[in-house]
């Protein structure tokens, strides 16, 4: 050692004494990536500053939005046209959690074309599957808050579409609601389901899903000779988390530009009579919504079959997969059933999508 | 040992030099996208367009740099040559000016086509029977599929042309001699500024001027005011301070105390003077033409004090 | 069985010294190297590949090469490494097996009583239960007690029948509802209804030679409305899913009621006729005083289900 060690450098081995600091930060940062750190992972850490920055923009939306039905559109259009910069934190909140929507598919996307579901890792897919279903029902919970009539009726479709579930669906769709029709309670309902009690979901299984994953460690490449990615290998700080905060920063500039060319916009206070409008979801529900439009969908059963049975279907088959998959095989082209039916889904929901938005012009 | 160069279709070789040299310049052309929207500068119309194209010059150079150079090294085993971002650069720029056009026109062109041909189809009514989203779906999957095979078609082309290009810059190139990883440190290193401080302090020093920038140009009220809100104007309410409003109306109560007293004293005054001019009066006989000012302005201004 | 550390290292010809440390591959988790060193002629460790041994037993790794080749081996370089507890490779503690004997500690006193334990443990569980059990009933009714509030059966005035010129033709009367929401003061609710004055045909195609019978939550019956009152009224809120509906002309099925949400259509008698509707328009208790005066209970039924359901 040469001299005395620095005011820092003194607190640092203070602290090491006692907690062994050198060595977690050690265990923490030096988890070697094999085959190197990649962009294409990027995503989940992504999907952790996304929720990061809806947290913060959303506490501070709180100091102003007032979740009663008789101030929470009047409190709402003051943030945007009174409150300094309130339009822009409104904005990239709004436009915050389509990016997390859009950053969870292409996540679900990237670990189900890297074959990274598989042994060992079936129960980190499942808590994720967990997380998916949470981001969702952000997205639709607070979609109601503002209370206009986007917001309303978006919410009370989505709700009448619940109670179609067979035995449990009137007590569910009552629950949400606080009653028989939407009001007051529903929106204290789903504020206090959006601000407390999902955040706390989220932060509890994304932790168990970081901890089951650096349990398992990553997956890496699905192909590559050892020498290879033994060449290639680098630890995950700095190289990966480098690679991290420049998608983070694409993604906050991306959703800042978002927020100055579309700020968000309400539409008339809440009223019981649609009137004009037509009631219409968030664009990432829109698919489904389309889809209950078929004429196979029509009728109670219909719809139930269309909103609640088809897609639990489909989720129940990706919680199966790490179980019905089995084979250690990564290699996405090397699973054609795999690439096919992810090719499918993909595809299907964005024709839904746009055919959502060209039906539009049909509705008069 | 120095491996065998692979070979590689111009197809697989244009798109391993594209795809990382198209995002590695995304960061810094988002950066400069976001500054125009804070100044009111969408980036897909006029000006805004043509100064993100310019400044994506030196930007698209650098990144087709480092991309060509990591692709020669690592999957060609060849020394990448001197100024490899340029040439492909310029190459690959009168490529695209030659055929993005023709491409934009021709695929413009098969959607009008089979826009118009699902049309058709979808008249000829043997669809009539479905309902109206399932005719929307089918009259969209009738389109966009033809339009996006011709789509890949033309995208697959143009990586075949860009791949030979870069190939002909690759069949110039000496083959390189150390290992596959040395190898790769060869490119993770390119990647390692000389000069770490310095670039390092330029580039921290530009964010936050450009962030500067950000803060000043962006509105600080929304650029998207709602026809029907009504913004509050000048008239505020006064603030309430409660100290002080219990200090007036202290003060007012001490004046009005001290008014009153005299006025009582005025009036006592007077009694006592009506009392001796009373007694005065009797002997006299005559009314003092004063008085009667003085009993209605007594009547009027005096509340009884004593109850 | 690994090579254990301190175990003596033997060539082919003589011992060489001792395995000082053990190098693991983090992809393959298995041992790559051992390091010889301590043989005494202050020459540097060298880095034994796995290949090299031949046969590892308790507390002796034999090479399979002479000591001579020792040498070529390439002398061990410390800075190029980390210890594990430097680094987080997954699952690599559960492939070191490379101490000799085990490190342990001494288990309390206290503690080695299995049937202590077991009832404290148990003792915990029930208590733990006992703490959260007393909120589950309480919260359940608290979280549930605005969902099945009661229904209100009052008559709201909407106004006059003489506004009705025409039969068979659908009718918009608006009016305010009066409602009270848990702790929200009163407000007035904008709602509509659809009123017909129905000719015989229709009044016979409503009714179907019933009178129409509400009921309240017990089942006992309310009100009913006798099929010879020529008005009919329709509640404004579409069975689909509770859009308002109006009175259009359809250039196919001539007068209808449509709805724009999803483009229901009925007819005059409240029947669908097309677009996803699953039951027909509801019907309302009406009363029509002598003046001409309408009154109504303003009902809300269940969208989207085949059967009727109340809910307001």
């Amino acid at each position: 050692m040469n001299g005395q060690p620095t005011a820092l450098e003194a607190i640092v081995a203070f602290v090491d004494e006692r907690v062994g600091l050198k060595q977690i930060q050690a265990k923490m940062l030096n988890e070697p990536v094999p085959g190197g750190s990649r962009w294409a992972y990027i995503f989940g850490s992504c999907l952790l500053f996304i929720f990061i920055m809806q947290a913060v923009t959303g506490v501070l939306l709180m100091f102003y939005y007032v979740p009663s039905a008789d101030h929470a559109y009047a409190s709402t259009q003051y943030i945007l046209h009174e409150v300094d910069y309130g339009w822009f934190l409104l904005s990239y909140h709004f436009w915050g959690s389509s990016a997390m929507v859009m950053m969870v598919f292409a996540h679900m996307s990237q670990v189900f074309l890297w074959g990274a579901y598989k042994k060992p890792r079936e129960m980190i897919w499942l808590v994720g599957l967990a997380l998916f279903g949470i981001v969702m029902a952000f997205g639709f919970t607070g979609y109601l808050l503002p209370w206009d009539q986007r917001a309303y009726w978006a919410t009370t479709v989505g709700v009448e579409i619940m109670d179609k579930t067979p035995v449990v669906g009137d007590f569910m769709a009552r629950f949400l609601k606080g009653g028989p029709t939407p009001g007051q309670m529903t929106l204290s309902r789903f504020f206090v389901i959006h601000v407390m009690v999902l955040p706390a979901a989220l932060m509890g299984l994304a932790g168990l899903h970081l901890f089951l994953f650096r349990k398992a460690g990553p997956a890496g490449p699905f192909r590559g000779t050892h020498a290879e990615l033994k060449a290639k290998t680098d630890y995950f700080f700095p190289r990966q988390i480098w690679k991290d905060i420049v998608a983070m920063s694409a993604v906050f500039i991306t959703v800042c530009s978002l927020a100055f060319i579309e700020p968000v916009v309400l539409l008339e206070e809440a009223t019981p009579d649609p009137g004009e409008y037509h009631p219409e979801p968030e664009w990432y529900f829109l698919f489904l919504f389309q889809l209950l439009r078929l004429k196979i969908f029509s009728g109670e059963f219909g719809q139930f079959l269309g909103a609640i049975a088809l897609p639990g279907a489909f989720m129940a088959l990706l919680a199966a997969l790490p179980f019905i998959d089995r084979s250690p095989e990564r290699n996405i082209f090397k699973r054609p059933v795999a690439l096919v039916g992810w090719l499918i889904v993909m595809i299907s929901i964005v024709i839904f999508t746009v055919s959502a938005i060209i039906n539009r012009e049909f509705l008069d | 040992m120095s491996a065998q160069a692979p070979s590689m279709s111009p197809v697989k070789l244009g798109l391993a030099v594209w795809w990382p040299a198209f995002w590695s310049g995304i960061p810094f052309k988002l950066t400069i996208a976001l500054l125009f929207l804070a100044m009111g500068v969408p980036s897909w119309e006029m000006p805004g367009i043509a100064f993100l194209l310019l400044l994506s010059i030196p930007i698209d150079i650098w990144a087709m740099g480092v991309s060509a150079r990591t692709v020669f090294l690592e999957q060609l085993r060849l020394n990448p040559p001197d100024s490899l971002g340029l040439t492909l650069w310029w190459q690959n720029a009168i490529l695209s000016a030659l055929y993005l056009p023709l491409a934009y026109f021709i695929e413009i062109s098969v959607i009008a086509g089979a826009k118009a041909v699902t049309n058709r189809i979808m008249e000829l009514g043997l669809m009539k029977a479905l309902g109206v989203a399932e005719r929307i779906s089918i009259n969209l999957v009738m389109w966009s599929s033809v339009s996006t095979v011709v789509l890949i078609i033309l995208v697959l082309v143009y990586l075949w042309l860009f791949g030979r290009i870069v190939r002909r810059q690759a069949a110039g190139a000496r083959a390189a001699t150390e290992s596959y990883q040395g190898l790769v440190r060869s490119w993770d290193l390119m990647r390692v500024p000389a000069d770490q401080p310095l670039m390092l302090t330029v580039f921290t020093a530009t964010g936050v001027l450009l962030v500067f920038g950000l803060w000043a140009f962006m509105p600080v009220t929304t650029p998207h005011p709602h026809e029907s809100y009504q913004q509050s104007k000048g008239k505020q309410v006064p603030d309430l301070r409660p100290v002080d409003a219990l200090k007036k109306t202290e003060k007012l109560l001490a004046q009005a105390e001290t008014r009153v007293e005299a006025l009582e004293a005025k009036a006592q005054e007077e009694t006592k003077e009506k009392e001796k001019e009373k007694g005065k009066g009797k002997s006299k006989g005559t009314a003092d033409p004063t008085k009667p000012k003085a009993e209605p302005a007594k009547a009027g201004e005096k509340p009884s004090p004593k109850q | 069985m690994q090579p254990q550390l301190k175990s003596k290292v033997r060539c082919t010809d003589r011992e060489v010294g001792e395995v000082t440390r053990v190098i693991m591959d983090p992809l393959s988790l298995q041992i790559s190297h051992i390091v010889v060193g301590g043989n005494g002629a202050g020459g540097p460790e060298r880095q034994v590949p796995a290949s090299t041994i031949q046969r590892v037993t308790d507390g002796l790794v034999e090479l399979r090469a002479p000591s001579s080749e020792l040498e070529s081996f390439p002398a061990f370089k410390r800075d190029e490494y980390v210890t594990i507890h430097e680094v987080e490779i997954a699952h690599l503690e559960e492939h070191v097996h490379v101490e000799s004997g085990e490190v342990l500690v001494p288990v309390p006193e206290l503690e080695r009583n299995v049937k202590r334990r077991a009832f404290f443990a148990n003792f915990t569980h029930s208590i733990g239960i006992l703490i959260g059990l007393p909120l589950a009933y309480p919260v359940l009714r608290y979280l549930m007690k605005p969902m099945y509030a009661p229904l209100d059966n009052g008559w709201i005035k909407i106004g006059n029948a003489n506004k009705i010129k025409t039969d068979d033709v659908g009718v918009q009367f608006k009016y305010k509802k009066k409602v009270k929401e848990a702790f929200m003061p009163e407000a007035e609710v904008d709602k509509n209804v659809w009123i017909l004055k129905a000719s015989p045909d229709t009044l016979e195609k409503v009714y179907k030679g019933k009178d129409m019978d509400f009921q309240d939550q017990t089942g006992r019956v309310i009100w009913t409305n006798k099929r010879d009152v020529p008005y009919v009224v329709f509640s404004g809120k579409c069975p689909h899913l509770g859009c308002g509906y109006k009175w259009r002309s359809h250039k196919v099925l001539g007068q209808v009621f449509l709805c724009p949400c999803h483009l229901s259509i009925y007819d005059a008698t409240g029947k669908v006729l097309d677009g996803p509707a699953p039951r027909p328009l509801d019907a309302l208790p009406i009363r029509v005083g002598p003046s001409g005066e309408i009154q109504i209970i303003d009902m809300e039924f269940k969208a989207g289900t085949r059967s009727q359901t109340r809910i307001v």
